[in-house]
């Protein structure tokens, strides 16, 4: 078979997966506290069999995430809480911490503070913060100290992964290297950071990759037809 | 292609914004209406390239690895912890909670419901009851004979009579909190349920540990900012456009998949 369609066919299954990269980020526009995504490619080199050109494809052999800070919407609640600059924040699973930047909490039954999916939030000290009942107008600071009534109840933990991040789903993420508390970390309560899709630089790469597709598409047909009309002149001959 | 599904899991997700955006402008003018908040979460991630797996004999690591997304869900459509403004009607059996509580409402089952909605009125028999004619749980009987009834910012209920200058107390009308006030279950008629997630119900005098004062001649209005919600409705409208157009680009690459052969 010829080269030529196999190294489009590889930069064609890329263009897919980089598709559904798009369509994730797209999806998750409206995601509290979501970090939109890359695909990275590399080359990869194939050797031919009479060594005089080598065949160059085009792998997937990456992913990173855009950290940039996502804008902060303002709602008012009380444990709605935004990281302004680095870090996350701390949250016990059943699998391990696991780190995010969606700080929609609110309290469990026990008046213990909870994320969206029930998981207990932690201190600073790695424990889960309990509130007081009794308290209607609870106060936390920039750096994550929480007061009611002029009396410091608890610190929201706030740390920075040693190494890479991994995703976990519920805008988490697992940090397998482990994590460090970040020294001066600034919380904004009443304001939850938004998803950082940017619709345009979306849809300019989707655009981008369906017309890649689109061209590769083309040359595999161009390339049908070569060998189409190659194979008949043979049998003229 | 899984563009395609992770496209209609984005076009759910805003429509269900949608829903509850119209939800809250439906409720604009109901009394002590708390306005919901959708709240997305992403899908779990297929591992393609784990990162952090050995790439070569000397120990060195993939850095990022190979992710993929496959969509989004709500997470949640919570309740937000707003106070409404308070409406002047005069009534005297219109009660305002100012601050945190509920009522509790006696219901024909048996059970116990909450609400924030201090529309009272008096039944045949004297008892403060709800516009659907549920009984406060406090169980306060006005007299055939009073004038009128006077109720404290902490609850106590006074009934005046025609020819005593001096009133007489008849019962004090609690206020009700939770825990996780969100975590109440929501059952129509501005009342609301004790479920696992919010709590015990936590019976107190108002104006004590945190909870409200009582309003006479006052009502909550609803907590719907209405310039809020129409400016959250045309975010998601585009979200939901956005969401349409990586289906039809999906699909105009799959056409020309097809179109090969």
């Amino acid at each position: 078979m010829s080269n030529a369609i196999y190294a489009a066919l590889a930069r064609q299954s890329g263009l897919m997966t980089e598709m559904q990269v798009v369509a994730n980020n797209l999806a998750n526009s409206s995601t509290t506290g979501y970090k939109s995504d890359r695909a990275i490619f590399a080359e990869f080199v194939a050797g031919t069999h009479n060594n005089l050109a080598d065949l160059s494809m085009g792998t997937l052999a990456g992913h990173e995430f855009d950290l940039e800070q996502g804008g902060l919407r303002f709602t008012n609640g009380s444990f709605d809480l935004a990281i302004q600059g680095e870090g996350y924040f701390l949250i016990e699973t059943p699998q391990g911490e696991r780190l995010t930047r969606a700080g929609h909490f609110q309290l469990n039954a026990e008046s213990e503070l909870i994320t969206d999916t029930g998981f207990r939030v932690l201190n600073a000290g790695g424990g889960a913060i309990q509130i007081p009942e009794e308290a209607t107008n609870v106060s936390i600071a920039g750096d994550g100290t929480i007061s009611f009534d002029g009396q410091i109840i608890d610190q929201v933990g706030v740390v920075q992964p040693d190494g890479q991040l991994s995703r976990a789903g519920d805008a988490m993420f697992a940090a397998e290297e482990g994590f460090q508390p970040v020294e001066e970390p600034r919380i904004v309560q009443g304001a939850l950071e938004q998803s950082n899709v940017s619709p345009v630089l979306e849809i300019a790469r989707m655009i981008e990759v369906q017309r890649a597709y689109e061209a590769g598409q083309a040359l595999i047909e161009r390339e049908d037809d070569r060998i189409a009309k190659f194979i008949s002149t043979l049998r003229q001959l | 292609m899984k563009s395609l599904q992770i496209a209609a899991t984005g076009m759910a997700a805003q429509q269900l914004r949608v829903d509850v955006i119209s939800n809250n402008i439906a409720n604009m003018s109901t009394a002590a209406y708390r306005p919901r908040t959708a709240e997305f979460a992403d899908l779990m991630y297929q591992q393609y390239l784990t990162p952090g797996t050995i790439s070569s004999q000397v120990g060195t690591v993939v850095p990022a690895g190979v992710q993929l997304g496959t969509g989004v869900k709500p997470s949640s459509v919570s309740m937000e912890i707003t106070q409404g403004s308070l409406r002047q009607t005069g009534s005297e059996l219109d009660i305002a909670i100012d601050g945190t509580g509920f009522f509790e409402v006696q219901l024909p089952s048996g059970e116990s419901a909450y609400t924030r909605d201090g529309k009272l009125n008096r039944s045949a028999e004297g008892q403060i009851v709800t516009k659907d004619g549920f009984e406060l749980a406090d169980g306060i009987t006005i007299p055939e004979d009073a004038r009128r009834i006077s109720i404290s910012s902490d609850g106590e209920v006074v009934a005046y009579f025609a020819n005593e200058a001096q009133g007489q107390a008849i019962g004090t009308i609690s206020l009700v909190r939770f825990v996780n006030e969100k975590g109440l279950e929501a059952m129509g008629d501005n009342m609301f349920l004790e479920t696992e997630a919010s709590g015990a119900p936590n019976r107190l005098v108002p104006a004590t540990e945190g909870v409200g004062i009582l309003r006479q001649g006052y009502l909550e209005d609803s907590g719907v900012d209405v310039v809020q919600e129409i400016s959250e409705l045309i975010e998601a409208q585009r979200g939901y456009e956005l969401n349409s157009k990586v289906i039809t680009a999906a699909d105009e690459m799959l056409a020309a998949t097809t179109r090969v052969r």
